[in-house]
């Protein structure tokens, strides 16, 4: 489904990282992003690429796990309004393309993070938070730990 | 030198690797493993549906047994014989060729045949052409929609109003534009049927309370406030409505919209009051049920009504506050998907509006008239009213129910062609038998309009109270 496409989804929320360039565009902003961090003199390259880590995962963390419901009105009387956006994802088919691909990126950027710090212990600590953060909300059931953000 | 310099890096990146720590690498290939099996793995869906073996489909396709298309109805249901108008049903009506006095039609005002509501229609008529062609969104908002929705706020006092084209689907469309799934509405039982149609779109709980009695409503509302507190988290975000109307077409009877007001304040919840029968009869200047209590504007978050029983127009309305009302400009689905109100109606209303602010003393004469039939109504063997008596629109039941539904309604239908046949036009009052969640007895609805006059009110209660007695006794 591209942008701007007339459809008949009763939520776009669904489809919209299936879109076409849609990984691409992701890629492409976490390179960005990266490029700005890099590009700040004092951070030297562990710094920046832990930085990176932290960021990148915080703003998957509140996009995609914690931001509930959608921001525009959907035809099934808001059946979605207590699911977060990987729960929205394909009406809750697991294991879609696009969701193995946003449980991979973090896991590659944990890699190169980790082999820039040259293994070094804090950043290990740092990073591996982060990571564990990041892929314990994509497992697959719709369960909420604690109840956090359950209502 | 910047490239000696990445390469100096370089190589002492990979010599890191090499003296990287064990627990790190370990962490490292359990990754990899974990990642080697999300690219392998299939999707699926959470809930497995239960999947049958091909007998039990066989079995179950040979057990099925086809309902008819058409389902087998009676000769005498009466939808399949119906009194044809011919000309406009205004006081004087004829129905299936007979000249009757009309008290049927929901003309409260008499202002269907008001010479200067059919000039202004006629005018617009002129201007603009018959229909609109199209939703509001899409070149269907003229200015004589502005005009009313100006004019209707102005009236109501409120700050904004919102016209939709068909009276049914205002309140159908409005609740459903507030209300969703997980909110929790309280309703009357003996709402209309578009209240009803409006609340099983909108797909939240429905708790019914018993008719005007606030009683019951304040006692679900206090189990409701226990749920609350076992679970604050999930209260904050359920939205609770109470769903009323002014002057109930199914009984007759005003709602106790100041009680109503004070147990909103006290559980938090909103109040959307449907006016379709009391807006241009309640009140003292027609405001509704909210003039007759004397009850500030601000405290109903929504006023909803349809224009077709006072002003005389097609349509329906909803007014209160701008952000509220603002809403229903793209999430009410009637607004927005439906073409919108044909101008010459449109200009009708406005007339009708000017009329109801030049006259308000007609409000007066159509409550004394209302509260003289009730007086004489009283007291007919065999029939009892329901209804208050400044209600215009009253409803005959059967003192004793003779036990079948389809017998009351013969009964009341042949005191009916008795009357029809003395020159005084009523009817039964309908509705889908299935489909309602509180089916009302069957029963004769009144009608009074300012249009009758005292000497004909005298005829029709002494043409009833015969038929009533050739008829049941």
């Amino acid at each position: 489904m591209n942008v701007g496409v007339a459809h008949s989804e009763v939520n776009p929320n669904t489809h919209v990282m299936n879109s076409r360039g849609m990984w691409l565009a992701y890629a492409l902003g976490a390179g960005l992003l990266h490029i700005v961090l890099l590009s700040i003199p004092f951070f030297s390259a562990p710094v920046a690429w832990t930085l990176m880590n932290i960021i990148h995962n915080l703003g998957m963390c509140v996009f995609l796990h914690a931001v509930k419901g959608t921001p525009f009105e959907t035809p099934d009387q808001s059946g979605t309004r207590l699911l977060t956006h990987r729960e929205q994802l394909d009406y809750g088919v697991q294991f879609t393309s696009s969701q193995k691909f946003f449980t991979i990126s973090p896991i590659i950027l944990y890699f190169l993070a980790s082999f820039y710090a040259k293994y070094d212990p804090t950043h290990f600590i740092l990073n591996t938070t982060f990571l564990l953060s990041i892929l314990i909300p994509k497992m697959p059931q719709h369960v909420r730990i604690f109840g956090i953000n359950k209502y | 030198m910047a490239m000696a310099a990445e390469q100096w890096v370089l190589v002492e990146m990979v010599q890191a690797l090499y003296e990287a720590p064990a627990y790190h690498l370990i962490l490292e290939g359990i990754l990899i493993l974990w990642i080697i099996r999300l690219v392998f793995s299939k999707t699926y869906k959470l809930q497995e549906r239960s999947d049958l073996t091909a007998k039990e489909k066989e079995e179950l396709i040979e057990e099925w047994q086809p309902e008819p298309l058409v389902p087998p109805v009676s000769k005498n249901h009466p939808a399949l014989n119906y009194s044809i108008v011919s000309g406009p049903p205004t006081h004087n009506i004829v129905v299936n060729g007979k000249e009757c006095i009309n008290f049927a039609s929901f003309n409260f005002l008499g202002l269907l045949a008001n010479p200067r509501v059919k000039a202004a229609a006629l005018a617009s008529l002129k201007k603009y052409g018959v229909g609109t062609c199209g939703p509001r969104g899409f070149y269907g908002t003229f200015d004589v929609h502005l005009d009313l929705e100006e004019r209707l706020a102005k009236f109501m006092r409120t700050e904004e109003a919102i016209i939709y084209s068909y009276g049914f689907s205002t309140i159908a469309s409005a609740i459903p534009a507030y209300s969703k799934r997980g909110d929790i509405v309280f309703v009357d039982s003996a709402a209309c049927f578009a209240i009803q149609k409006g609340l099983q779109a909108s797909r939240s709980d429905i708790k019914l309370f018993k008719h005007n009695d606030v009683a019951d409503l304040e006692r679900l509302l206090k189990e409701q406030e226990i749920e609350d507190q076992k679970n604050p988290r999930k209260a904050r975000v359920t939205r609770r409505f109470i769903v009323v109307e002014g002057l109930y077409m199914n009984t007759g009877t005003v709602c106790p919209l100041p009680e109503l007001v004070k147990l909103k304040y006290k559980y938090k919840a909103r109040i959307f009051l449907e006016e379709s029968l009391s807006f241009g009869v309640l009140g003292e200047h027609g405001r509704g049920v909210t003039e007759h209590y004397g009850i500030s504007i601000d405290d109903i978050d929504l006023i909803s009504a349809n224009m077709e029983n006072a002003l005389a127009s097609v349509g329906g309305f909803c007014c209160g506050r701008s952000f509220v009302v603002d809403h229903q400009r793209l999430s009410g689905q009637g607004y927005c998907f439906s073409a919108s109100l044909p101008p010459l109606l449109a200009a009708a209303a406005i007339e009708a509006l000017n009329i109801m602010e030049e006259k308000p003393g007609i409000f007066a004469v159509l409550k004394k008239k209302c509260q003289h039939i009730h007086k004489s109504l009283q007291g007919i063997s065999g029939l009892k009213v329901v209804g208050e008596s400044l209600s215009p629109a009253l409803h005959l039941q059967l003192e004793e129910s003779t036990g079948s539904r389809e017998k009351d309604v013969q009964q009341l239908q042949e005191i009916i062609i008795h009357c029809m046949n003395k020159g005084i036009a009523l009817t039964q009052a309908r509705y889908l038998d299935k489909e309602e969640k509180c089916l009302p007895p069957p029963s004769i609805r009144i009608v009074v309009t300012v249009e009758q006059t005292e000497e004909e009110l005298e005829r029709a209660v002494s043409t009833i109270r015969e038929a009533a007695q050739a008829v049941l006794l």
